[in-house]
């Protein structure tokens, strides 16, 4: 179970890295808009000096979708004061989980607390809806906020939600979008407070007088249960002699 | 006595095993073992250097063009910068157009231009926003680096850059990690008109302190704000954390060839790449210049005082880096114990320079985008910036070159020296002028010419030549269509093989006699030696056991 589960990490971050391209062939045949969308466009972009948009949706259901299900508004702050309350990370978002229903329409309101660039950004849905790859952003360059909706389609799959500011993603600006009961495989993988990273640091180990003390004493005990079995072996071979003679 | 005798042969028959174990190959009377097969890929990649410059797409970016209303130089190379890209730096992305600018991935307040102070037709009032990038670093989610960015065929160490605020993915698509084209090395060339308000704004992306120091650049040592100036985290002002953002501003009052980078743990931050050439322009009217030049080398939109002089114009970086300092953001991701490894742990007095790089790329790659092509007759101009902790020594051959300008301060024209090797101490910039008249003292003729450091460690990439800074001035009559410049002796395509700078290809494998130049094969031991062999150790485990035997009997008794 445990090297299934680790196995579903090491393909989640195979995923991650090449950024979830593969699994968008297979929606985008089986995910039509409602309406035609003209691919030149811009990406759906809107934008100005203190951010952008990209591919906002309000009402295009995806397929499979008859009626948007529950509309779903969302705080989402970001920036270096949040990764204070955690260890190894200098970036993150003020929560780093979310769950939706399908076909749940978010209101996402992104809240930059730092003088940089951060993102919400969000992979994998139908490329049809979210041209060409599949991807909802928003960017906030600055101190400042942005609110944009995007709607899921009716499938149970967890998300990855993340900031590409270059080492960003890789700082702890790295989150989940839960639709419905998420993918088979369970969480994606190194995300801060919510799973561990499939490639963990590696840390000073303290030596203190207590583990001397500790892993001592457990050696002395394994030799003296060694000798107490090799006793007891051997009277129990001796009276069973005993008992044949 | 008998325990004498067990030592003495024990030592014996130990130095017999040792004789026999290291003499096992190469007995005098055995020939010597024929040659290998050439093993190298370099069969099946032929052609790889053609795949880097080959396309449609490709053909139209280098054809010299008019992008709103933005004259754009033609540019043969390979992989030349971007039209569109050059535009927006021209005109700041505020005024370029939307079509434009949205065929870049620059945000919108990445270059700013307003305000035409002294009414001579040019914007005089520049707000350029630099971030800092980290490329090939460590990610939770695997072993693998990301972005990535090669410097030479296989090779990708942790590198830093200042980087122009972009807008979307740190990546190419979202189908790859190599990095996207504005996140490279050498952080771009800044150019900026004298008496221009400048201001910079360094938003820090990055997990470390870092700042700007304009080194050389007319600026204030406290701005008119009463910000530090100057860059120095122990001197002018507090470096800027994470997440901060700081602007530096400044009004040069002279022309010059100029250097910035990080003052933050200065030798460090440097060797990662947090360096740049910065280039203060002549004041001239309608003076409209390309603001930055990502991956350096040629100026596709020249300045007006370079027009009037010069046929063409290139920024050279040269630059080196520690394998071993890049490989400490590789191993953990933990800024905390990054730090403790790179400010604690790390010596650089013990360091070596293992990559050295002009614009960013480790020879053949220099080929790729800093090829410099040129035409007979031609007056051209070199800025040229040693950015790393060891002494250039750049030589160009066929040519003699004459130094305008010393760090940024013009030379008089009867005190200039012409000469062939360019000595660079660390930091310092020189202006090189060099004409491509065939006189027998400028230039010798049409030919691909090679120009490189002459300090011969500088050739290699980490000890594998030719690698290292070596780049070429080929004629035009010498480079194809693609931007490949026509060689005449070993195919190039060898050199894009990663397995060349791992060490795995017979250099002169491929030069038509393999059998006398190529991969000697390997021996194996011969059956009496290694049956000799073998007894010798089982007499060796006889004698240890006769010799604790004796030693034992003999405590008993």
């Amino acid at each position: 179970m445990k090297i299934q589960r680790y196995r579903n990490y090491v393909l989640y971050g195979i995923l991650q890295l090449s950024l979830i391209a593969t699994v968008n062939a297979a929606t985008d045949s089986a995910i039509q808009p409602k309406q035609k969308i003209d691919h030149t466009m811009h990406h759906n972009m809107q934008m100005d000096m203190d951010g952008m948009v990209m591919n906002a949706n309000t009402d295009q259901l995806p397929r499979g979708c008859t009626e948007i299900s529950e509309e779903v508004d969302i705080t989402v702050k970001a920036g270096r004061k949040y990764a204070l309350e955690m260890n190894g990370i200098m970036f993150t978002y003020n929560q780093r989980q979310w769950k939706v229903k399908p076909c749940s329409k978010v209101n996402v309101t992104f809240i930059n607390d730092d003088h940089i660039r951060h993102q919400f950004m969000l992979h994998q849905l139908p490329p049809t809806i979210y041209p060409p790859y599949g991807m909802f952003n928003i960017e906030v360059t600055g101190p400042g906020q942005r609110t944009a909706s995007f709607i899921v389609p009716n499938e149970d799959k967890t998300y990855l939600v993340h900031c590409d500011v270059a080492q960003h993603t890789e700082n702890g600006m790295k989150a989940q979008l839960v639709v419905g009961k998420g993918n088979e495989n369970g969480d994606l993988p190194s995300i801060p407070g919510v799973t561990p990273p499939i490639w963990a640091d590696n840390y000073a180990v303290q030596w203190s007088s207590m583990s001397y003390t500790i892993a001592i004493l457990s050696a002395l005990a394994s030799i003296l249960l060694g000798v107490a079995i090799w006793f007891g072996l051997k009277t129990l071979a001796s009276n069973t002699r005993g008992k044949t003679e | 006595m008998k325990n004498l005798f067990y030592i003495l042969a024990i030592l014996g028959v130990a130095a017999g095993i040792y004789y026999l174990a290291t003499h096992l190959s190469g007995s005098p009377t055995e020939p010597p073992p024929a040659t290998l097969p050439i093993v190298t890929s370099t069969a099946e990649e032929s052609g790889l250097i053609k795949r880097y410059c080959a396309g449609e797409k490709l053909v139209k970016l280098r054809a010299a063009q008019v992008v709103d209303g933005v004259e754009i130089n033609k540019s043969r190379v390979c992989r030349p910068d971007l039209p569109a890209q050059v535009a927006a730096f021209v005109k700041g992305t505020n005024q370029v157009a939307h079509q434009t600018l949205m065929k870049t991935n620059l945000a919108l307040d990445s270059v700013v231009k307003s305000d035409d102070l002294d009414g001579d037709g040019d914007p005089d009032v520049i707000h350029i926003k630099l971030e800092v990038a980290e490329l090939n670093g460590s990610t939770p989610d695997s072993s693998q680096v990301t972005p990535s960015f090669y410097v030479a065929p296989g090779i990708r160490p942790g590198l830093w850059a200042f980087a122009p605020k972009t807008r979307g993915m740190a990546t190419k698509t979202s189908m790859t990690t190599e990095a996207n084209d504005t996140l490279r090395l050498p952080s771009p060339a800044i150019r900026i008109e004298e008496g221009d308000t400048i201001k910079i704004t360094l938003e820090n992306t990055h997990y470390f302190p870092h700042t700007i120091h304009f080194h050389g650049v007319d600026h204030p040592f406290v701005a008119e704000d009463g910000t530090g100036n100057d860059g120095v985290p122990f001197a002018s002002e507090k470096a800027v954390l994470p997440g901060d953002s700081h602007t530096y501003t400044f009004k040069p009052r002279r022309s010059g060839t100029d250097f910035y980078h990080c003052h933050v743990q200065t030798d460090k931050h440097l060797m990662m790449g947090l360096q740049g050439l910065f280039i203060v322009e002549e004041n001239h009217p309608d003076n409209w210049l390309q603001t930055l030049n990502v991956g350096d080398g040629q100026v596709r939109h020249p300045s007006v005082a370079v027009k009037q002089k010069y046929d063409a114009e290139y920024d050279l970086h040269y630059q080196s880096v520690d394998r071993e300092l890049g490989e400490i953001i590789q191993a953990s991701h933990d800024p905390r114990l990054i730090a403790e490894q790179m400010n604690r742990n790390y010596d650089m007095t013990d360091a070596t320079e293992d990559y050295f790089l002009l614009n960013g790329h480790s020879f053949p790659m220099t080929l790729i985008d800093s090829l410099v092509i040129v035409e007979p007759d031609q007056k051209l101009k070199f800025h040229m910036l040693n950015g790393q902790p060891s002494p250039v020594a750049i030589h160009f051959h066929g040519h003699k070159a004459t130094i305008t300008d010393y760090d940024g301060v013009n030379v008089p024209a009867t005190n200039r020296i012409t000469r062939d090797v360019f000595n660079i101490a660390p930091a310092q910039r020189i202006d090189l002028e060099l004409s491509t008249t065939n006189d027998g003292l400028n230039s010798y003729g049409s030919g691909i010419w090679l120009f490189h450091d002459h300090s011969e460690k500088a050739i290699t990439t980490d000890g594998i030549s030719p690698g290292g800074n070596i780049n070429m001035m080929a004629y035009s009559d010498y480079v194809g269509n693609d931007g490949v410049p026509k060689t005449r002796g070993m195919d190039l395509n060898i050199f894009f093989d990663p397995a060349y700078y791992e060490g795995k290809v017979p250099v002169w494998g491929s030069m038509g006699i393999p059998e006398l130049l190529g991969q000697a094969a390997t021996v194996t031991p011969s059956i009496k030696q290694l049956l000799l062999l073998g007894l010798l150790i089982g007499l060796l485990c006889l004698l240890l056991a006769g010799l604790i035997a004796n030693l034992r009997t003999r405590r008993k008794s």
